[in-house]
């Protein structure tokens, strides 16, 4: 047999770096400082133990905010979707602003993956200024329980001017929505009779609406 | 069930409509692509999750998968993969390993050094043994490697019956009657014994993918086969997979994940090759590499 069998726990971690996981209860510091290692190996490593700790995340929003290396920057996202609290919210919404369509779609999935957290949030983000950030908005709407998701984008579409909006909202609430959102995809319908699209849009999301609560 | 239709509640029917918003869902959620030409496929396990359910339609029954009630994610997900395994299950996958992907791993290595290659999870052992016997028959470099297989699972009754390797005829239907008679031994009522020397080669772990602390025992792997299991895990629980392969992986070393698994919606960490046998996901060999 050409096989050989070794005992894998014998086995050193790659790059000479601790096997660490979180970091339960010991010093951060290292960790912490960690993150501005010119190495990727290290911060990235540190980036991973950092997860799920609470007390790191000032740091790594810091870490976030300099770092250049797709791959740290996804451990950073990844460490602060592991804490999910309203801190770690805070430090990935900017990136949903991102120029990098990359660092858009982490930001997202990081963040619907935190439904509770974000739901705090979402009043503003789908009022904000900004057209896309309305758009990417309506997205972590897919994820929260029904009452809420119809709720927020119904809210949305009362007021929502921009066609493109409106149709990632529809979207949403096509899959997710209650019965509760019909009269605002009505009015929303209605409002832009001009688009055919949307109205078209409505109808379908209605007709899923209504065979789902039947 | 096997051969016969199934059973439907009275009344529940299902349209072409109620498929494609499954079909989204099922998407969506796991990246499993569906198209049209498994319409009857996917209908006939659809049918079985509404009556097991005992939903009186596909809405009613929509509703109570959306809201994930008693992880009927999982049990639907459950119903559109192959759960139970076999010896050479995704040949195509071992095919791409002898015909392209240990050719690029052994460029970075001399004869007599280790090609290392973990199956997670590796449930009862089909895949390992299948990974040890198809380099025995299908790589004429076999003997010039010191070849390291690790198959590693969660289940520790998994793991107890890959380290006996008994296995029924069901189990080694891909397997030609040779084959067999070269790495197995009968047994009693048609069960078949691998051959103690192939079994005394492979080291079986416990390991949990979600875990970073038990995954870094874990390093240096050539090739990863870890095949419909991602798809079981929330977003969240994927990405921290995901990280965790990439850390117990080689520069430069592949992943194989199951037919409709992508890692791609799971971790931009990888790079994707397309060989003429699979598409696999590698580790790039710098951060500089094809990102």
């Amino acid at each position: 047999m050409p096989f050989v069998k070794r005992d894998v726990t014998a086995r050193a971690p790659a790059g000479g770096q601790p096997a660490d996981d979180t970091v339960p209860h010991a010093d951060l510091a290292p960790h912490i400082a960690a993150l501005g290692s010119p190495d990727i190996e290290v911060r990235w490593s540190a980036a991973r133990a950092l997860g799920g700790r609470a007390d790191a995340v000032p740091a790594l929003t810091t870490a976030l905010g300099v770092e250049q290396v797709a791959r740290v920057r996804e451990a950073i996202m990844t460490a602060l979707m592991r804490v999910g609290d309203e801190a770690s919210v805070v430090a990935l919404l900017p990136y949903l602003r991102s120029q990098d369509a990359a660092e858009r779609g982490a930001s997202i999935e990081a963040l619907q993956a935190l439904p509770g957290a974000i739901l705090p949030f979402m009043a503003p983000l789908l009022a904000d200024g900004d057209s896309d950030v309305r758009l990417l908005a309506t997205e972590l709407a897919r994820n929260m329980p029904a009452e809420d998701a119809t709720q927020l984008l119904c809210r949305l579409l009362e007021r929502e001017q921009h066609p493109n909006v409106c149709a990632a909202a529809i979207d949403v609430l096509a899959e997710v929505g209650t019965l509760d959102a019909v009269p605002a995809l009505e009015a929303c319908a209605e409002r832009f009779a001009g688009t055919p699209f949307l109205p078209f849009a409505v109808s379908v999301a209605i007709a899923r609406i209504s065979d789902t609560d039947r | 069930m096997a051969g016969s239709e199934p059973r439907r509640p009275r009344g529940v029917r299902v349209t072409q409509e109620d498929v494609r918003r499954l079909c989204e869902f099922l998407y969506r959620r796991t990246g499993m692509l569906f198209d049209d030409n498994k319409r009857y496929y996917i209908d006939r396990r659809l049918v079985e999750r509404i009556e097991a359910t005992k939903s009186e339609s596909f809405p009613a029954y929509f509703a109570i998968l959306r809201s994930d009630a008693d992880h009927e994610i999982e049990q639907l997900i459950n119903a559109f993969t192959v759960n139970e395994t076999y010896f050479n299950r995704e040949e195509h996958q071992l095919r791409c390993m002898t015909s392209d992907l240990l050719g690029n791993v052994i460029r970075g290595k001399r004869p007599g050094e280790s090609i290392r290659i973990w199956s997670i999870p590796c449930s009862s052992g089909e895949e390992p043994y299948s990974i040890a016997i198809w380099l025995m028959e299908n790589w004429r470099l076999v003997d010039s490697y010191n070849i390291e297989i690790v198959g590693s699972d969660i289940d520790t009754r998994a793991l107890k019956a890959a380290g006996e390797g008994v296995y029924g005829a069901r189990a080694l239907m891909r397997l030609s009657r040779d084959v067999i008679g070269r790495y197995f031994q009968p047994g009693a009522d048609g069960e078949h014994r691998i051959d103690p020397g192939l079994r005394e080669s492979i080291q079986f772990t416990r390991a949990n993918l979600i875990d970073p602390s038990e995954m870094a025992r874990y390093r240096g792997f050539d090739i990863i086969f870890c095949r419909n299991v991602l798809i079981y895990f929330d977003d969240s629980s994927r990405r921290i997979a995901a990280e965790n392969l990439y850390d117990c992986l080689a520069a430069g070393g592949y992943i194989c994940l199951g037919h409709s698994e992508t890692m791609s919606r799971i971790s931009p960490l990888f790079r994707v090759c397309r060989f003429s046998d699979a598409i696999v996901y590698q580790r790039p060999e710098s951060d500089h590499d094809g990102r």
